[in-house]
């Protein structure tokens, strides 16, 4: 029998109200040691793209509604002795991650901007080269995209820096360049209680910047802040 | 139809057309992954390119799976 998971939580004793999860399944709490985990039974059947997606979120937010969990990607079902045997590696770091999230929330900037300063092209299409060039070619684009990206992203953290002070608990920036556009995205790690204050701050920050679209959405359960073996991975560097 | 330049949040943000396209973004490209392979049979690539398209939403995942798509 396995289980399909929506989040990790703590301190919670039960769901405020009924919910029935992927597949129509009634939700349950599985307390392992002082965690809970937010599951409902899988009996592994194909998901359903929008059905299950939503009910997955609904889940999600429900409990963030109560607290503020560790939310997993959808698509997952896992055994309980798989669970279990997860917790058990991974106790000390999911501990931290909902100390991190606890009583926060995390809003998500989406921005458009032109392709000004962009690098530029380094392989003209035009002009036919061998395998080996066109392999060396790509990974010298690909280096000086990085660079280029990172002093965007840099640019962008220290306007943000500027703007939301330390409203900002946590960060995420990811630029893409395209063709012709910049596409960043920046997830902000909040204070639920400085939510209204977020928003007013950058409101008035987007009126600074007539040269880039923005869109703002939240408050989000922390989907961007979730990931532990990203946060394992960076510890042991 | 929510656009740019709008701070959309809470309840008014639930009610948007574009909520149903971020909220895909944030369950199948974000949170924590503990299995090995995430089954999602349906759900696949193609739904969450169709998604991107409209909303310009995780970008780097587009570029990614076309990236591994021409190297295939």
């Amino acid at each position: 029998m396995k289980f399909y998971l929506y989040c990790f939580a703590e301190g919670l004793d039960r769901l405020n109200k009924p919910q029935r999860g992927v597949s129509g399944a009634p939700v349950q709490l599985l307390k392992i040691d002082d965690l809970v985990a937010i599951i409902s039974a899988s009996r592994g059947e194909a998901f359903r793209p929008n059905r299950d997606t939503l009910a997955h979120a609904a889940v999600v937010r429900s409990v963030f509604k109560q607290t503020t969990p560790i939310p997993f990607r959808f698509g997952q079902a896992v055994t309980e002795q798989y669970l279990r045997n997860y917790i058990s590696i991974h106790r000390q770091a999911i501990k931290a991650r909902l100390a991190h999230v606890r009583g926060r929330a995390e809003m998500n900037v989406r921005m458009i901007g032109t392709r000004e300063n962009a690098p530029p092209p380094v392989f003209n299409p035009e002009k036919p080269v061998g395998p080996g060039t066109r392999f060396l070619l790509d990974k010298r684009r690909d280096f000086r995209g990085d660079e280029w990206r990172a002093a965007q992203i840099a640019e962008l953290s220290a306007w943000f820096s500027q703007k939301l002070g330390k409203l900002t608990r946590d960060e995420h920036i990811n630029v893409v360049p395209s063709e012709r556009v910049v596409i960043a995205r920046a997830d902000h790690l909040i204070d639920r209680a400085n939510i209204l204050e977020y928003r007013t701050r950058m409101a008035q920050a987007i009126e600074e910047r007539p040269d880039i679209r923005f869109m703002v959405s939240g408050p989000w359960p922390p989907y961007s802040f979730a990931n532990i073996e990203l946060e394992l991975g960076r510890s042991s560097e | 139809m929510a656009d740019f330049d709008q701070i959309i949040v809470g309840e008014e943000w639930e009610s948007t057309d574009l909520s149903l396209l971020e909220t895909l973004d944030h369950v199948l490209n974000r949170g924590l992954v503990i299995a090995g392979e995430i089954t999602i049979s349906v759900a696949d690539i193609d739904l969450i390119f169709v998604g991107l398209n409209v909303l310009v939403s995780s970008v780097e995942t587009a570029h990614e799976v076309l990236r591994k798509r021409e190297i295939e």
